[in-house]
């Protein structure tokens, strides 16, 4: 009994941080979900500030769900290294070498400006 | 009595050398014709005929050599030689070696009798004492034309029988007298048109053996020299490194590292083909198909490239990030362990002309979003780099441990900039692909190259440039000025 509701809460707590990613996800323009130490999450938003856009930063060390996040996020990526992650216009562009693929072949601004993050 | 010593030969003979029986056989004119023939063809199947030969002789040779007691000489240079007994000698008849009696005979037939007698007289010496062996057999050996001599000896042989047959019961004195004779009936048969014959194609074969010695020997020279470059080559290297490296760099090197290095080397050699086949397309004018494959291969040719640096960051970051496998060069525009993506779009825009409008625009944004991409990279590497000092720095004596757990956690994080830097340098080559034409991309991928290749080649030249303007007065200008310039370049480029 037990293991099954541990289970079953297992399964909708991971559900659910699926569900918690995808509502943020499309709550902004552009979504980062980070974590503070990281420091190529660091990169990241350094980039999208250079663009002239402020994304909506997510540091899942620090948000009460963030475990359950992460390992949702781990589950939909399969990277070594879960953050940072970056949604635009609630679409999913991926890890950091996604995002600098998407700017140099330049498909990264007209997505940015079709989400609003970009009036330029 | 001649035949039947010979008799006594072809028993003792049996099966231990076949050219003797195959002499002793070919005591008939035509059959020594066929033994000519058979050898000839033997020899111009294989390698250094002369070789052949001197294996001939010595077999002859030591036919009879052994039985010579008192020609320490002799056994010494032919170690153990054969069991022969006596009887085999007499295969050979006995001719002086230094008489001048022999010089009125033909030129040819001269230097072989005299070898031959060499052999017989050696062979022959174990009824006479007083002969001298040591100058025949050296002689003998120095021969190429070996096989004549068993041939003419035969032919001798052959008529001198009775001759020969008496010269080795006879004492000394009386033998050179026989072989004085039988030299004298050799005048007779060198007219002998199978003699010429053979003459002829002993000459020849000597005459091959003399060229492919020649080959050979040039082969060996050329060899000699290269031997000599790659020795200057890898001296400048070493001393490179050992300039650069405070002479760590040669011993330290990681396998993964020395592995990379290795695959690199490869790599250049392969740009270098690449980049002279794009040339020589672009030249020839070819249909926008072929140069789409040569394009698209050296396109490949750099995806391989980022690959074996992928794997060698896995094993070890720091060797590619500090650019120690560039070229000094290289070195002073490093940029997270490779080039710097805009500054080559930068380099490039003079070169790519005539663009589109919409080229224009497209390489411009290129460079621009490069650049931002760089300096976000950058920004990240600096986070790291702060975050790293403050876990060494920081902590008390009794987290020693933790706190070089913590660090070696981060210091993981290099390897994931140094994929990135990659992943960037890759993306900008492949739009640079997807912007121009396929003419445009070729002329475009081929200056890459060659800007590489000149930033190597200045690397060298600078390497080795004479050093002793560093000691003079009077051109310490010079020098510091030189240096003021390196330095001048460096701050340039990593200000930008």
């Amino acid at each position: 009994m037990q293991y099954q509701n541990t289970k079953a809460s297992r399964r909708s707590s991971s559900s659910e941080s699926l569900g918690r990613v995808a509502r943020l996800a499309s709550a902004s323009a552009v979504v980062i979900f980070s974590l503070s130490t990281c420091c190529m999450c660091h990169a990241v938003k350094r980039l999208f500030c250079e663009l002239g856009v402020s994304p909506t930063v997510y540091e899942l060390d620090q948000d009460p769900n963030g475990q359950g996040m992460e390992r949702a996020l781990s589950k939909l990526l399969g990277n070594s290294s879960v953050v940072p992650v970056v949604y635009v216009g609630g679409e999913l562009i991926g890890s950091i070498d996604r995002v600098m693929a998407s700017h140099i072949n330049g498909t990264l601004v007209p997505l940015l400006r079709e989400a609003g993050a970009l009036w330029l | 009595m001649e035949s039947q010593r010979i008799g006594d030969t072809s028993s003792t003979l049996s099966a231990d050398h076949n050219m003797p029986y195959a002499l002793l056989r070919g005591l008939n004119p035509p059959n020594n014709t066929s033994f000519m023939y058979h050898s000839t063809q033997n020899y111009s199947n294989q390698e250094p005929p002369a070789f052949d030969f001197g294996e001939l002789e010595e077999a002859i040779v030591l036919q009879g050599v052994k039985m010579s007691n008192d020609d320490s000489v002799r056994s010494s240079l032919y170690g153990s030689g054969t069991n022969r007994p006596a009887a085999t000698l007499e295969m050979f008849p006995s001719w002086p070696t230094r008489f001048p009696r022999g010089s009125s005979k033909s030129g040819g037939g001269k230097e072989n009798s005299d070898s031959g007698s060499a052999l017989n007289t050696t062979i022959s010496s174990r009824s006479e004492a007083n002969l001298e062996p040591e100058s025949p057999i050296s002689q003998a050996f120095e021969q190429q034309q070996q096989l004549q001599l068993p041939q003419q000896q035969f032919q001798e042989m052959a008529s001198d029988s009775p001759r020969t047959g008496v010269s080795h019961t006879e004492p000394a004195s009386k033998s050179n007298y026989e072989k004085r004779k039988a030299a004298g009936s050799t005048s007779d048969r060198v007219t002998d048109p199978k003699t010429l014959r053979r003459l002829a194609q002993n000459r020849e074969a000597a005459r091959k053996s003399r060229l492919r010695k020649k080959a050979y020997v040039q082969q060996l020279e050329t060899s000699r020299i290269r031997l000599a470059q790659l020795e200057q080559e890898l001296q400048r290297a070493r001393s490179q490194g050992i300039f650069m490296g405070g002479g760590a760099a040669g011993s330290n090197i990681s396998p993964g590292a020395a592995m990379f290095d290795m695959e690199y080397s490869r790599w250049l050699d392969d740009d270098q083909r690449l980049i002279s086949e794009l040339r020589t397309a672009l030249q020839a004018h070819l249909v926008d198909g072929d140069l789409r494959v040569i394009v698209d291969g050296y396109v490949a040719h750099y995806d391989e490239f980022f690959r074996l640096k992928g794997v060698a960051a896995k094993s070890d970051v720091f060797h590619l990030i500090s650019g120690i496998w560039t070229t000094p060069a290289e070195r002073c525009f490093l940029w997270m362990g490779g080039f710097r993506p805009s500054e080559l779009i930068k380099m490039l825009i003079a070169q790519l002309d005539p663009l589109t409008q919409q080229q224009v625009v497209g390489i411009y944004s290129l460079q621009q979003s490069s650049q931002q991409a760089e300096e976000a990279l950058s920004q990240g590497l600096e986070q790291l780099q702060q975050s790293l000092i403050e876990t060494i720095a920081s902590g008390s004596v009794n987290d020693g441990m933790h706190q070089m757990a913590v660090a070696l956690g981060k210091l993981a994080n290099l390897e994931g900039f140094l994929r990135q830097a990659d992943n960037l340098r890759q993306q900008t080559l492949h739009q640079l692909r997807r912007t121009l034409t396929i003419r445009q991309a070729a002329r475009c991928f081929m200056v890459i190259g060659e800007y590489y290749g000149r930033l190597r080649a200045l690397s060298s030249l600078w390497a080795s440039r004479p050093r002793e303007t560093m000691m003079a007065d009077d051109n310490s200008c010079q020098t510091t000025t030189e240096l003021q310039m390196i330095q001048a370049a460096q701050h340039h480029f990593s200000n930008m």
